[in-house]
């Protein structure tokens, strides 16, 4: 095998001048080199930091990077653009901005009897998973196997086939485990083109493994936003209107996530206008990162809600339960199910928390708790395909080509199989992440394994378990659909059981072959999880240290499958939002565009000593109207109210109004400060 | 001694210097392992430079102020194969500079930190460089008075530092083939480190400060504020400090942090 490097800009707006590949071809252990005009991954142009330029396989990935070193590049700098809010007055937008809106916006705003405004910020995000973008590409005759760290192993098919011309089924994509997406890997991406026409050339497998710092720029990330937000309400608290301007920093391509999402969907309000911007700038570009758009706009939102709690003298659980949303906020959809007033009701005890964590405040620490919504899709969707093999043994074998990205959906697979034939977990095999060993299979986004993936498993296992009963019923001279299997064995109504291989173990070398599809989402019906968390904080005035003292999450997601990593979902997504609020941010020379924090120690994740006391809780109850499984996905939900529920725990602290990720310790100074000097002058806090 | 320099470089714990190997900002042909060269271990007030931050931090003889800036420093992993030594000798986290950008302390003549990015940055002394210093030992060892034993030489841990300049742009005051073999420290009647970080823990300090109170008088040394560790006479001399428009932070937390530490030692 050999491996690969790769020559990347330096600059953030550059052309190459003249490109010497002498040295580099001829430095030990080279075998292909390729530059620009050689495949469509590498360009003379960079209109971003870390641009691949020239690309380089060799023996060993020492020999690679040594060759990778000796390419000469001479540059011509450009003028970057890296200043959002110019791009949007310049045009420089990725896509068309995106205008929303319903009822009368600005009859919504005279009718009110309080208005408040603010401006939020969030920070530039990288994902940073533990396993680095990584593949390695080998032809096998005209066909080419591609082993990937991928949440999406048909994308990267069809991605490469496009690449190469290929006929899909002649890439065969391969990820048995992965390290790490969070949703920087739902695609191939240029790095796989690289690899594999580096493989083609020297007729060699090759292996292109992103180093650490490559990663943190080109990796893909959470873009950065601007967020100018109005609530408005009646002195009961009912929203008059809702409206905002939403900045995107999304770098030289992605897409616009949905940053207005939250406030057009969480809360009841008839008059809702917004307008989203994806600024183009001379920046690495942005990728899907957990609840993409969801994460930053809920901040904003919940933010600006326990503002306007403030300023009319309400309880800001109370103002989340009087708008209260029965039916969709968009189009007057029914929900297919929501439990989130169940959830408040939950959260209830852990909001009165309150009084006595207030009461533990002393002259330096003070103490306050503050909760925060959470609306997101997760309801997956069709096409997914999986098959049920059941052998003489009375095993069974869940066969379907998606992956688990670390989620434990191998598990959650075994588990619904189980059920559905009636045998233990231990008797169920699952076998994943080949494209030629499967049906086709879900995107592991938008937190849509579970609820695309399980009924498609469950309907495979069931068909499977019907042509059991089939022939037990015609063996033991039974009624059709009279006989049931549980416990790992064939149950009659009378009381009557038979060993389950009493009937596999007539098929010898046969076997029993369940299909099942993922059918479709309930028409006319909005499919969304629903959540609330509620943090409690200690704040050191004197220094703005914070300490998150407790985090209590509840989410109704439908139907939980596996307890145990459902909550170790919670638990990460709120230890990745820890990290989001306090301590990681992507810094850029402010001049150059280029990015400082490359490694693990400028960019910084949240740690083990950072975690709160976490208590969790799921609502539980299947969504009758969604599949035979009634399960939605919990990937992103706890991830997207934790920011929020932490700034306004800091608020009830201290009166301090934190409006920028992540929550540095200037940005809680600079509140501080600004809350005595209000405090001073006598202003209303809000 | 005379295999050091010219292409040879002494190697303790690692920690720093792998990093900057592999980074390319050091050059070296040839490793040599100074384990079983440098003294190591504790004896009384004397330290040898060899010593780990771990074997420092949990031994009880040792004053609170270097136990705890032990403590409070990078990881476990780290603190067990990071030396005393190596510690006080470690190289700016500037990101600039270990990303290699031509500042000053690569023989430059810009500051790049000063017009870009400086959160993590100096408050002092930051005119020509704006680096600030990691190392919470070398705050705690300030305020202990310490004196540094080196194989040619003896003198005040300040006297191992210098601010950089056009003739020279070295922060340390060492010659090539010099290692620091011995730490002294006197011993207070109580001392304290506090550090402020991004994170809980394994950060750098944005600000760290260290107190050792003896019979004259508190003594305060300083982590994280200016490209050298910074002693302060009292935290009046905080007035003189020239903060950066992203620093200013720095020193409200400084002035927080020295009032608690002097507080702590019961100055």
């Amino acid at each position: 095998m050999l491996h690969a490097a790769v020559v990347r800009s330096p600059h953030a707006h550059a052309r190459v001048r003249a490109l010497d590949l002498s040295r580099a071809r001829e430095a030990p252990g080279v075998r292909a080199v390729l530059a620009p005009g050689d495949c469509d991954a590498l360009d003379e142009t960079a209109e971003f930091e870390g641009r691949a330029v020239v690309a380089v396989a060799a023996e060993t990935f020492g020999q690679a990077r040594a060759a990778a070193e000796l390419v000469e590049v001479e540059w011509e700098e450009l003028e970057p653009l890296l200043d959002p809010e110019e791009a949007v007055r310049r045009g420089s937008l990725v896509g068309e901005p995106r205008r929303y809106e319903r009822g009368g916006y600005e009859r919504g705003l005279a009718e009110a009897d309080a208005v408040v405004e603010a401006e939020y910020r969030t920070q530039t995000l990288n994902h940073n998973p533990l396993e680095t973008h990584q593949c390695v590409c080998e032809w096998r005759g005209d066909g080419l196997d591609v082993y990937i760290s991928t949440q999406y192993i048909w994308g990267v098919r069809d991605d490469v086939a496009a690449a190469f011309g290929l006929p899909p089924d002649k890439v065969r994509v391969i990820c048995e485990y992965m390290g790490g997406g969070f949703g920087a890997k739902n695609g191939a991406g240029g790095y796989v083109t690289l690899a594999a026409e580096l493989a083609r050339r020297s007729g060699r497998p090759v292996r292109l493994a992103l180093t650490r710092r490559e990663e943190n720029v080109g990796g893909g990330n959470r873009n950065a936003t601007i967020q100018r937000v109005t609530a408005a309400a009646k002195a009961d608290g009912t929203l008059t209107a809702l409206g905002g301007e939403f900045i995107c920093s999304l770098g030289w391509g992605g897409w616009l996530a949905s940053t207005a999402g939250p406030m057009q969907l969480l809360h009841a309000c008839e008059n809702v206008r917004t307008v989203e911007y994806g600024a183009k700038l001379n920046l690495p570009a942005m990728a899907a990162f957990r609840a993409p758009g969801f994460v930053e706009g809920t901040w904003a939102l919940e933010c600006l809600l326990d503002k306007l709690a403030a300023e009319l003298g309400l309880d800001p659980l109370e103002l989340r339960r009087r708008n209260y949303a029965n039916v969709d906020t968009m189009d007057g959809r029914p929900y297919s199910a929501k439990e989130l007033l169940e959830c408040y009701r939950r959260a209830e005890p852990h909001w009165e928390r309150r009084h006595e964590v207030r009461a533990r405040s002393d002259a330096t620490w003070k103490r306050g708790v503050g909760l925060a919504s959470q609306i997101w899709y997760g309801g997956g969707g069709p096409p997914s395909y999986a098959w049920v093999r059941v052998g003489s043994d009375g095993r069974a074998n869940v066969v379907t080509a998606m992956q688990d990205i670390g989620t434990g959906t191998r598990t959650a697979m075994a588990q619904i199989a189980a059920e559905e034939l009636g045998i233990r977990l231990e008797r169920v095999q699952v076998q994943v992440g080949d494209s030629s060993r499967g049906p086709f299979a879900s995107i592991s986004g938008g937190s849509s394994t579970l609820p695309s993936m399980g009924p498609a498993v469950r309907a495979a296992a069931a068909d499977a378990a019907r042509q059991i009963l089939e022939i037990a019923e015609q063996r033991f001279e039974r009624e059709d659909g009279t006989l049931s299997l549980r416990g790992g064995e064939i149950v009659s109504p009378d009381g009557t059981t038979w060993p389950l291989e009493e009937i596999t173990g007539l098929l010898e070398d046969g076997q029993i072959l369940g299909k099942g599809a993922r059918g479709p989402n309930p028409a006319g019906m909005r499919v969304l999880t629903f959540g609330v968390q509620v943090a409690e904080v200690a704040v050191d005035v004197e220094t703005g240290e914070v300490v998150v003292e407790r985090i209590y999450a509840v989410h109704d997601v439908g139907r939980v499958i596996n307890p145990l990593g459902a909550r170790s979902q919670i638990e990460g997504g709120i230890i990745q939002a820890m990290g989001h609020t306090f301590s990681e941010a992507r810094l850029d020379d402010p001049h150059r565009g280029t990015v400082l924090t490359k490694t693990l120690d400028a960019y910084k994740l949240p740690t083990i000593a950072d975690v709160p006391e976490i208590v969790c809780e799921l609502i539980d109850k299947p969504d009758a109207q969604l599949t035979n499984l009634g399960s939605k996905g919990l990937g992103e939900p706890p991830i997207i109210p934790t920011a929020a529920a932490i700034a306004n725990a800091i608020r009830d602290a201290t009166g301090a109004d934190v409006t920028s990720l992540p929550i540095t310790r200037e940005e809680i100074l600079a509140a501080l400060r600004e809350a005595r000097e209000r405090e001073r002058v006598g202003a209303p806090s809000a | 001694m005379g295999a050091l320099g010219n292409g040879t470089r002494g190697l303790a714990g690692g920690t720093d210097l792998v990093p900057l190997l592999r980074d390319g900002l050091v050059a070296a042909d040839r490793l040599v392992d100074l384990r079983r060269v440098i003294p190591s271990g504790i004896d009384g007030t004397a330290i040898g430079a060899g010593t780990t931050l771990a074997e420092l931090e949990a031994d009880p003889q040792i004053p609170d102020a270097l136990r705890e800036a032990c403590r409070l420093a990078a990881s476990p992993q780290l603190r067990n194969m990071g030396t005393i030594g190596g510690n006080l000798l470690q190289a700016t986290r500037c990101w600039y500079w270990r990303l290699n950008y031509p500042c000053r302390l690569h023989g430059g003549d810009v500051c790049h930190a000063r017009e870009g990015q400086h959160r993590e940055h100096a408050i002092f002394a930051n005119d020509y460089c704006a680096s600030a210093h990691p190392s919470d030992v070398a705050a705690a060892l300030l305020a202990l008075d310490a004196t540094v034993e080196t194989t040619r030489a003896a003198g005040p841990l300040a006297g191992l530092y210098r601010l950089p300049d056009d003739h020279d742009r070295n922060l340390v005051d060492l010659g090539a083939d010099e290692l620091i073999t011995r730490i002294h420290y006197e011993r207070p009647e109580q001392s304290v480190y506090l550090k402020a970080m991004d994170r809980k823990r394994w950060a750098f300090a944005l600000v760290g400060v260290a107190a050792a109170r003896y019979d004259d008088g508190v003594r305060l040394g300083l982590a994280g504020v200016a490209p050298i560790p910074w002693r302060l006479a009292s935290l009046d001399d905080l007035e003189q400090a020239t903060p950066l428009p992203g620093t200013a932070y720095k020193l409200e937390l400084a002035r927080a942090l020295g009032r608690r530490a002097i507080a702590a030692v019961g100055g």
